[in-house]
């Protein structure tokens, strides 16, 4: 495994600001940096959830279907990132084993990127969550509230999506290059 | 003897809190945690780290452990708390009525999930009971409060049993469910995910099928006749027009037998009218042969018969052309005699009236003398009929135009 290569570094100190203990995918530490990313995707979700789900609890008891079935929705997808995310690959620890090659720093900076981009994504969703919460108890229009919450449940949804792609990159990892036949 | 630790051994089970020095086994055992599954450590009454997707080793049992327990170098109390992280759907029963009487009977489903970090919620759940959750026992946990908080208020919105099948009641079941059973499930250690109602059929709604079977039935019964009718009549058409055919042959074989039988009695017509015909041919073929035989002889007769005319015409003819003669010379002689007698003197009126009567009576001979020929033809020319064909016939002919008989 190499070290985090120098162009990403950035990145991997913006992740630092939120995960004091990410550091890259050095070795070693490969699957305890993609537990760091996935817990911490897992916690912001569950921060917009919560958001959401006070939304919708008063929308519902004060009547106002349309915020509520919104809410719904939002937190139906949130529910599907975090499940997407609890239940997504890691990689395997025995290379030999697994068929995995080792990464390059080109995955490197693919996966460290993708790591901020994601973190950055879910963190515009809580603050999108807080953002319609905050107006819905300060009296914005239902429509606004609505707006905001589809928002959110768009940059999930954007989220879970991105995420996917985690899965692309790791999958490139499994595959052993071929030895080129001189 | 594997020396794995099974946390559960029932799919219905979705946690357990395990003491870990219940765990008593000369091999140490260790659990493989897999990616829905996660375990709370509770170290001497502390809630420690939550692992998932890992080989836990040495959670119980084995020499060291138990040497360590003997010498107090281990913790004192050392509990697992095991929990499944996957979504679990749980189906509550339920029986209420609506507000028109109807009673109404079914299954609340809520799907609920277990979250790493709400795992050691679940020690509310095992703090007054055994350290088992099961679908079961979370059932009789929420349903009190499932039908009281939820499913009573949601039924009440009902007017009738057609209500309940509206997507309104479902949409308001479920954010009713989310909002009255939150809390309740997240001091649980549980995360609502959702919920929907299943219900059985309502009175009315048997009603309604019965009367639905009923004219499905009946329906059904009619489409049958009315199959059966279809296939009688295309039987009956089938039969009638095989009849038909059948009596079709029988009069197309009748009539051909008569045609054929036509046929021959008109060949023997034909033959017999080829015979007349043939045989007629003949007699006229004879009959003509006849008839100009006849003509034949006829014209013969006639063409003798003109030359004996032409003949006696001649002989008439140079007969008066003898007698003009004659009469000429005696004019020129009675001429010049009456001359010489003028010229003589003697030209008497007797002498002329002796010439005269001389003169008179030379007429008369010489006019008797034709004349005479032909009151004798007419006595002569005066019809005879022939014996041979009974025709009429000149009295002078010899021989009879008709028949050719000789007279």
């Amino acid at each position: 495994m190499l070290g985090t290569p120098l162009d990403v570094l950035p990145y991997v100190r913006g992740i630092q600001m939120i995960l004091s203990g990410y550091s890259g995918y050095t070795k070693g530490k490969r699957r305890d940096a993609d537990k760091l990313i996935r817990e911490e995707i897992v916690r912001a979700a569950g921060r917009t959830r919560s958001h959401i789900s006070n939304i919708h609890d008063s929308a519902f008891k004060d009547g106002a279907i349309p915020i509520a079935r919104a809410a719904k929705a939002a937190c139906t997808e949130i529910d599907a990132l975090v499940e997407d995310v609890d239940k997504s690959p890691t990689g395997m620890d025995h290379a030999f084993f697994s068929g995995s090659r080792s990464a390059s720093n080109s995955d490197l900076k693919k996966l460290i990127k993708h790591d901020h981009d994601v973190i950055e994504m879910v963190t515009k969703s809580v603050n999108i969550a807080n953002s319609a919460e905050h107006g819905f108890n300060s009296g914005l229009s239902p429509e606004e509230i609505i707006k905001l919450i589809r928002q959110c449940q768009q940059m999930t949804t954007s989220c879970r999506g991105f995420f996917g792609t985690r899965a692309t990159i790791l999958g490139g990892l499994r595959q052993k290059k071929k030895l080129k036949k001189e | 003897m594997s020396n794995v630790y099974r946390w559960r051994s029932n799919p219905t089970i979705l946690a357990r809190l395990v003491n870990a020095n219940d765990i008593q086994t000369w091999k140490s055992k260790q659990v493989i945690l897999k990616p829905n599954e996660a375990c709370a450590f509770i170290i001497d009454g502390r809630i420690g780290d939550i692992v998932s997707e890992k080989i836990v080793r040495n959670v119980g049992g084995g020499l060291g452990r138990y040497l360590g327990d003997m010498l107090g170098a281990t913790a004192t109390d050392r509990r697992m708390l095991f929990a499944m992280t996957g979504p679990a759907d749980i189906s509550i029963p339920f029986e209420s009525n609506l507000p028109n009487g109807s009673k109404v009977q079914g299954f609340a489903n809520l799907r609920v999930q277990i979250r790493d970090d709400d795992i050691p919620k679940l020690l509310n759940m095992f703090a007054n009971s055994a350290p088992l959750l099961d679908r079961e026992r979370l059932i009789k946990v929420l349903q009190h409060e499932l039908n009281n908080r939820v499913i009573a208020p949601a039924l009440s919105q009902c007017q009738s049993g057609e209500d309940l099948r509206k997507p309104d009641f479902q949409e308001q079941f479920e954010m009713r469910a989310e909002v009255e059973m939150r809390s309740t499930l997240s001091t649980l250690g549980f995360t609502f995910l959702k919920a929907f109602v299943a219900t059985n059929s309502t009175d009315s709604e048997k009603i309604a099928q019965l009367r639905s079977e009923l004219s499905a039935a009946t329906q059904t019964e009619g489409a049958h006749a009315e199959a059966l009718m279809e296939r009688i009549a295309i039987r009956e058409s089938a039969t009638l027009r095989r009849i038909e055919c059948e009596v079709n042959v029988a009069k197309a074989q009748a009539a051909g037998k008569v045609s054929v039988e036509m046929e021959s009695e008109l060949k023997e017509l034909r033959k017999q009218e080829a015979q007349w015909e043939a045989e007629l041919k003949r007699d006229q073929g004879r009959s003509e042969m006849k008839m100009k035989e006849a003509s034949h002889k006829t014209e013969q007769a006639m063409a003798l018969f003109e030359q004996v005319q032409a003949k006696k015409r001649a002989r008439i003819n140079q007969q008066h052309d003898h007698q003009n003669q004659r009469m000429d010379k005696q004019n020129d002689i009675q001429m010049k005699m009456m001359e010489m007698a003028a010229q003589n003197g003697a030209l008497t009126p007797d002498v002329m009236q002796e010439f005269l009567k001389q003169q008179t009576a030379q007429k008369a001979v010489d006019g008797s003398g034709g004349d005479m020929p032909s009151s004798m033809g007419q006595q002569t020319n005066s019809p005879k009929v022939c014996p041979g064909c009974g025709n009429t016939v000149q009295a002078e002919w010899n021989a009879c135009p008709n028949c050719g008989n000789s007279l």
